[in-house]
């Protein structure tokens, strides 16, 4: 089975993989069960119908990645549609991304009933907005639906903090989402419109933001270096990198819980977008700047770290755990080196699935106590051990930990970072995820381990759906842990083709 | 082929930990006592199916793992290896029968942990692939933790847990370094001990992979100045945890299986580390001992001071230093877990093991003063017990091959020994002052019989070592070549 050629991408068209359009069908089905969920209003079919939707997109992800050919360098299950220049395709990369998408989405409508939720007909319709919103990021090929579909899942995320805020504290955290974000979106999409400019120049004024176009009209010298920054910065304020963060701790803190940092920072967009559009579009200028990129992620992993040892919400210091660890995936990613790259994906989703699996802990946790200040929390060890453990567990996730997925990943940016950057560096960068354990530890000590106060609140027992929750990406994670293979074998060739761009 | 036993042994207990929850509270320490039975019973039959005279890797079992990183789930002993099967199955067993009523609270989540110890610190004495090891090597780490920062003994024993945790998990990367950089030296990478132990390396990966292991398991030993977490540990922990942590050295064990034979020309070259590190860690141990007034923290510095002694005839690179540090670790696990479980004992009884607070101890409780006489003894290297022929072989090997250390190393142990005696006369002679003391009653039956078992231990190994020492032999020698070829 030969791909079609476009300049150094190819792709294989869907009807020569599949019956259906899946790619299509992914991203349809969550806006058809929001317009449904809407139209049912507040009748208790709505909460069935979420679920149900949520579950559905998963399969279908599954479905997607049984049909996909890991083995082939080529983009796969390709659709197009000329006029609205509408491009998708998917590698084993992409897959990644999107089965977690689809997990943590299903986990969240899980969660959003455990929770109660006010209104969880509404809560369901803009989660499932939002999850198109990403499956639609990671699956085109065209900068400018990526970040059309970008700007569909922050209009979600924003409408859910905006239910959520009421106190001045909240209100400010919010306008502060908007500030960033927003201004990282135009630097994304002025980083677009140099491309199709650029393409527009070389071709006579035909414009196109198609990855497979602008691949083979990439700006020379101070263009390529101006796309570079704009794509770059864009993404570095989505993912979020240090030191352009600013926006994550204040809306981990007084957002709303759990699904609103879970959404932003659950699916490794950022990460996504950097490996699919920068490192192919501007690949002289990612050479040329790797050194300072890498530099300060370094500087991140540790800056973050000791930031984290400074916070007395656990909110806040979990906001701190995740611009740590994105920094990390910058470092893998950046290695330009195929084990690099590959372990920043597999890592990116260990990533997304565990902070998401410790966010909603700590939702669980806020139910029952109102609070999520450290110095207010203890001894809930001795009530819900089975949350308890399971944020032990995320925690230690984050970190690496032999029989979690984030070893075999780490492990591989340790191999390429060792190869790119020398052993000196690279011990470094793993002594900042120690650090990382380190204060995810003392977290764990003061919250959970340490002697209940007198005086404090009962806390309730774990409920059966926290049991389901918590269970599920617990066992989704450890399953992963000690099966690594598929997913070595899913990411292989296509994290080979990623790094064959770049002379080592 | 017959019994897959090392994954037995491995699988085993995980089994257990599991079945363990669908057991009522009351029932999880049969369900433990009764797996680490059966571990017992395993490790005692892979002993009797090794044949000290056959191969060097034997029941070894391999299965593909994670294929496209070629790592393998690989499991094997070796004469050095072996008897530390049956040791930690009983140390485990021990263990829990001796603190049979200790733990009240959460027994299912205890004894689970306590499960999923032992069966990490099976796979870490059974792994051939250094990927395997390493997840071995990390999953005691969290048992522990938890063991420690919920079941401790003091207020801090929370914050002691962490640090023990995150020393740990720093003292890994160069470990994983090691092995990764290891794995890459080679045309295919690999894992694979047994290839890795075949094919030459270049010098200078030689030197970083010798260094980088010497810190991950310098931790773990722990050699000075890496120690500083294993006398807070020992006063954070209950006696029957440090007797696990302490009895099983696992850092010694990880030096005479990687750090030395992976990179045979680098450890020659820097002999005089290891030894001159060994050295210290006899004399710092030994002087930290004297200056202590709590007789669980004062274990820990001579347990310190010992596997100093074990390092410093490994430095020695000979079969006899080897064969002795082999022997002496085994030991340890029957003599140092002895006295600290002697010590938890104590300290259930009269609320502390500090000097100051006990005296006359052996009126009131003859039986326990006794037990700890003789673990304490064997501790030091008395003639007649169990750790003279390991200490004797140490001793001759090191004053063969670094003379000047080898004298220090003898000064050192009489400091300890004197300063064991110093502690065990205040502590159990003299007249009785404290209520608590006169209060104690003395072993109860059950504690009775494991120190039993551990005693007659300790003295049929040491007047008749021969049998012991035969089956470690073979593979020391082959140790041995292996780095003089």
């Amino acid at each position: 089975m030969t791909g079609t050629a476009f300049g150094g991408f190819t792709e294989i068209l869907w009807q020569r993989q599949a019956t259906l359009p899946l790619l299509l069908l992914l991203q349809v089905l969550p806006l058809l069960g929001a317009a449904l969920i809407f139209a049912f209003k507040e009748r208790t079919a709505a909460v069935v119908l979420g679920k149900a939707f949520a579950l559905g997109e998963l399969l279908l992800a599954i479905v997607a990645v049984a049909h996909l050919d890991p083995t082939l360098p080529a983009l796969q299950l390709a659709e197009r549609f000329a006029p609205l220049a509408y491009h998708v395709a998917v590698d084993g990369l992409s897959m990644v991304f999107i089965l977690s998408a689809a997990l943590l989405t299903f986990l969240m409508t899980l969660y959003g009933m455990s929770r109660g939720m006010i209104s969880p007909g509404r809560l369901f319709a803009v989660l499932l907005v939002a999850e198109a919103g990403l499956v639609g990021m990671l699956v085109t090929v065209n900068v400018a639906w990526f970040a059309a579909f970008s700007g569909l899942e922050l209009w979600a995320v924003v409408y859910l903090l905006r239910r959520w805020a009421s106190s001045r504290a909240e209100i400010q955290a919010l306008a502060r989402f908007v500030q960033y974000q927003g201004f990282g979106w135009l630097l994304f999409a002025a980083g677009c419109l140099v491309l199709g400019w650029g393409h527009a120049e070389m071709t006579g004024g035909r414009w196109s933001f198609d990855l497979f176009d602008l691949v083979g009209a990439i700006p020379v010298g101070k263009f390529q270096t101006a796309a570079f920054y704009l794509l770059f910065y864009g993404l570095a304020v989505r993912t979020p990198l240090f030191p352009l963060h600013g926006w994550l701790p204040n809306m981990a803190q007084h957002g709303l819980i759990a699904v609103a940092p879970a959404l932003m920072v659950g699916v490794k967009v950022g990460i996504y977008g950097m490996l699919r559009f920068v490192l192919p579009l501007t690949p002289a200028a990612v050479e040329t700047w790797q050194p300072y990129v890498v530099g300060f992620a370094m500087a991140g992993v540790f800056f973050t770290a000791a930031l984290a040892f400074q916070q007395t919400n656990l909110r806040r210091l979990l906001a701190f755990a995740v611009v740590s660890h994105t920094s990390l995936l910058v470092i893998g990613l950046f290695s330009l080196h195929e084990a690099g790259i590959q372990g920043a994906v597999l890592l990116a989703a260990n990533f997304g699935l565990a902070v998401t699996g410790m966010w909603f802990i700590v939702g669980f946790v806020f139910r029952r106590t109102g609070t999520t200040e450290l110095h207010e929390l203890s001894g809930l060890f001795e009530r819900i051990p089975f949350l308890a453990v399971a944020f032990l567990a995320f925690g230690l996730a984050i970190v690496g930990m032999p029989g979690t997925p984030g070893f075999d990943a780490a492990h591989l940016i340790l191999e390429a970072s060792i190869d790119q950057f020398g052993a000196l560096s690279t011990v470094a960068t793993a002594l900042g995820n120690v650090a990382a354990a380190g204060f995810l530890l003392w977290a764990f000590q003061r919250a959970f381990l340490s002697q209940a106060k007198a005086g404090g609140h009962d806390v309730d027992r774990t409920l059966p759906m926290e049991y389901v929750v918590g269970g599920i990406a617990l066992a989704a994670m450890l399953a992963i842990g000690f099966f690594t293979e598929p997913w070595l074998f899913l990411t292989e060739t296509a994290s080979q083709a990623a790094a064959a761009r770049f002379v080592r | 082929m017959t019994l897959p036993l090392l994954s037995l042994l491995i699988f085993q207990p995980l089994l257990a930990a599991a079945l363990l929850w669908l057991l009522p509270a009351r029932r999880a320490r049969q369900m433990a006592a009764s797996s680490m039975l059966v571990s017992l019973v395993l490790g005692v039959a892979a002993l009797v199916a090794y044949d000290p005279a056959g191969v060097r890797f034997q029941l070894i079992e391999s299965v593909a793992w994670i294929a496209s990183l070629n790592v393998h789930y690989r499991v094997g002993v070796d004469g050095l290896s072996i008897l530390f099967l049956p040791a930690t199955a009983l140390l485990f067993l021990g263990s829990l029968v001796a603190c049979w009523t200790a733990v009240s609270d959460a027994p299912r989540f205890h004894y689970s942990l306590l499960l999923l110890l032992q069966a990490a610190t099976f796979g870490i004495f059974c792994a051939l692939d250094t990927v395997m090891f390493f997840v071995f090597w990390e999953a005691t780490l969290l048992p522990l933790y938890f063991l420690l920062g919920r079941w401790g003994v003091t207020a801090g024993a929370a914050a002691v847990a962490t640090r023990y945790f995150l020393i740990m998990l720093a003292g890994g990367i160069p470990l994983l370094l090691a092995f990764v950089m290891l794995a890459a030296s080679q045309v295919v990478p690999t894992f694979d001990l047994t290839v890795l132990l075949a094919v030459p390396l270049s010098r200078g990966t030689q030197t970083a992979v010798f260094l980088l292991c010497l810190v991950a398991f310098g931790v773990k030993v722990p050699l000075v100045p890496l120690h500083t977490w294993l006398p807070q540990f020992a006063l954070a922990a209950p006696g029957s945890l440090t007797a696990l942590l302490v009895g099983l050295k696992l850092g010694a064990f990880g030096l005479i299986r990687f750090a030395v034979p992976l990179a045979p020309e680098a450890a020659l070259d820097l002999h005089w580390l290891l030894a001159g590190l060994g050295t210290v860690a006899i004399l710092y141990g030994a002087v930290g001992m004297l200056a202590q007034t709590n007789m669980r923290v004062s274990l820990a510095y001579a347990s310190i001071c010992h596997v100093g002694l074990a390092v410093l005839g490994l430095a020695s690179y000979t079969a006899q230093g080897a064969q002795g540090a082999v022997s002496l670790l085994l030991s340890f696990s029957v003599a140092t877990g002895g006295a600290f479980l002697l010590l938890e004992f104590l300290r259930q009884r009269t609320g502390s093991t500090d000097i100051n607070a006990l005296g006359g101890a052996a009126k009131t409780m003859p039986l326990l003063a006794t037990g700890f006489l003789i673990c304490g003894l064997a501790g030091v290297g008395m003639p007649g017990t169990s750790s003279f022929p390991g200490e004797f072989m140490l001793i001759i090997a090191a004053l063969q091959s670094h003379t000047g250390a080898g004298m220090a190393a003898l000064f050192g142990l009489s400091i300890a020994a004197a300063g064991f005696l110093a502690l065990y006369r205040k502590a159990f002679f003299g007249p009785v002052d404290r209520e608590e003391v006169a209060q104690a009653s003395d072993l109860r039956p059950r504690e009775w019989a494991v120190l039993v078992a551990l005693i007659v231990m300790i003295i049929c190994i040491g007047i008749y070592p021969g049998p012991w020492i035969e089956i470690v032999r073979p593979a020391a020698e082959a140790w041995a070549a292996g780095l003089n070829r």
